[in-house]
């Protein structure tokens, strides 16, 4: 059902318009004398056709066409302007001033009508145009989500690969990732930066990939030549994850990077030095360390949480940025809630 | 002074597509709104503001040309225009409120 408003100060000529407009069939007129209230009226509601003269007290047609267009969304709402058949000057006028077609008094039906369809059919092009934007922006929405998905999942299960090698567990992925979001969001990073290292921090050790067996699987402590060796899952991972397109895998090749720098300058590959270390870096060393120390591995018991904050507070501009130590343990609640939802012995949430 | 009114419906119904109901309902109002319309256009030159009487005379000249009124709807629109300039003409109001209640006459007859 179309919405036809028309304006016309003249009731017999608001009467006569209501009757073509019925005639259209498929419409439902509104009708106003004064086009003041009109336009209030325009303000609460969408008509699909406005009919309006152009010679009315308080405000005349071309006046109340312009204040139409100014409302918000009614730009293209199709105008029709009646004027005497006399007065081109203002057909001028009313072209340049919004309307989008004339009607001229007296209205003769053939041409109102024709008119009239053209202006709708221009609506409802516009309406499908509209709908259909919609529709294809909702549409891309929903591929993009379905594609960030399975971004992620695949982060997740190329992390998992380097897992199956490795003693560390889907369980410890999921807790540094988390506890790295908790030092994030202690630091006040935006929300999408704190999503952004929730989402690549699992990737921090997926050089490990790159290691030798004798070397990552060994029971015993490493020779420094193993060692070195070792250290090489650093340079290994963020060779395998630079230079992506997507934002995570390039967090992730950062974070690969720099999670074994320290804050004195002591770490590895390169002793970068305080905030030469990029900040995800800073972050993930606080949060795989801590995870470390209070997991239990093959070759250590686990530690105990005072022991380890103590070891985090101890390594505060040695090892650790004091800054991402400081939103650790202010977000100490957080922590102990992430301890329990990822488990050791739980299959990890994919 | 324009010729006598003469109705001719032929050209005013096939401007309705027509329609004969909607030719009896402006028949109707234009009857119903004589008073009206005729008290407007004499309170309009009452009141020496030119742009109230030209607003009224584009009024009646409409509303005459709704009924094929040529001759009418031309004298109205002497009076707007001499209104447009200024000009307050009581002898062409006088002539309109003549000519409505000669239209009114003819359609209230036929």
């Amino acid at each position: 059902m179309h919405k036809v408003l028309i304006i016309d100060d003249s009731d017999i000529n608001l009467t006569l318009i209501k009757a073509l407009v019925l005639k259209l069939g498929d419409c439902s007129p509104t009708l106003f004398d004064n086009p003041l209230a009109a336009l209030e009226w325009c303000r609460g509601n969408d008509p699909d056709l406005v009919i309006v003269d152009y010679m009315m007290p308080d405000m005349d047609g071309l006046k109340f066409i312009s204040a139409f267009r100014a409302l918000h969304g009614r730009n293209e709402i199709p105008v029709l302007m009646i004027t005497a058949n006399d007065q081109k000057d203002v057909r001028y006028d009313a072209l340049l001033g919004g309307a989008n077609d004339f009607l001229t008094k007296p209205i003769d039906r053939v041409e109102f009508s024709a008119r009239a369809r053209n202006m709708l059919s221009l609506r409802t092009g516009q309406k499908f145009l509209a709908d259909r934007a919609e529709h294809l922006t909702a549409l891309v929405e929903e591929r993009t989500a379905e594609i960030r998905e399975r971004e992620k999942e695949l982060i997740f299960r190329i992390s998992r690969a380097a897992e199956f090698r490795d003693p560390e567990t889907g369980a410890h992925i999921q807790r540094m990732a988390h506890y790295s979001q908790i030092i994030a969001l202690g630091l006040d990073l935006s929300i999408a930066q704190q999503k952004l290292i929730l989402e690549s921090a699992p990737m921090h050790d997926v050089g490990k990939i790159g290691i030798p067996d004798y070397i990552l699987l060994k029971p015993g402590k490493l020779t420094p030549e193993e060692f070195e060796v070792m250290k090489g899952h650093s340079k290994i991972g963020h060779e395998l994850l630079k230079d992506s397109r997507s934002e995570i895998m390039k967090a992730g090749a950062e974070v690969a990077i720099s999670h074994h720098e320290k804050y004195d300058g002591s770490g590895y590959p390169y002793g970068l030095k305080g905030h030469q270390i990029p900040l995800f870096g800073r972050i993930v060393a606080v949060a795989d360390v801590f995870d470390a120390l209070t997991s239990e591995r093959p070759y250590k018991r686990a530690w105990s949480l005072d022991d380890a904050c103590k070891f985090l507070e101890d390594g505060r501009g040695k090892h650790f940025d004091p800054m991402c130590v400081e939103a650790f343990l202010a977000g100490w609640e957080h922590v102990l809630d992430i301890r329990q939802r990822f488990r050791d012995e739980e299959a990890p949430q994919i | 002074m324009a010729g006598a009114f003469v109705l001719d419906k032929a050209p005013i119904l096939s401007r309705l597509g027509g329609d004969e109901d909607i030719f009896t309902m402006m028949v109707d109002m234009f009857l119903q709104d004589l008073d009206n319309n005729c008290a407007a256009l004499s309170a309009a030159l009452a009141s020496g503001d030119a742009a109230v009487l030209r607003r009224e005379a584009h009024t009646i000249k409409g509303l005459l040309a709704t009924f094929s009124d040529d001759a009418g709807a031309a004298e109205a629109s002497e009076v707007e225009q001499l209104a447009k300039q200024g000009v307050l003409s009581a002898e062409g109001v006088a002539g309109l409120l003549q000519r409505l209640r000669e239209v009114a006459s003819v359609l209230n007859a036929g």
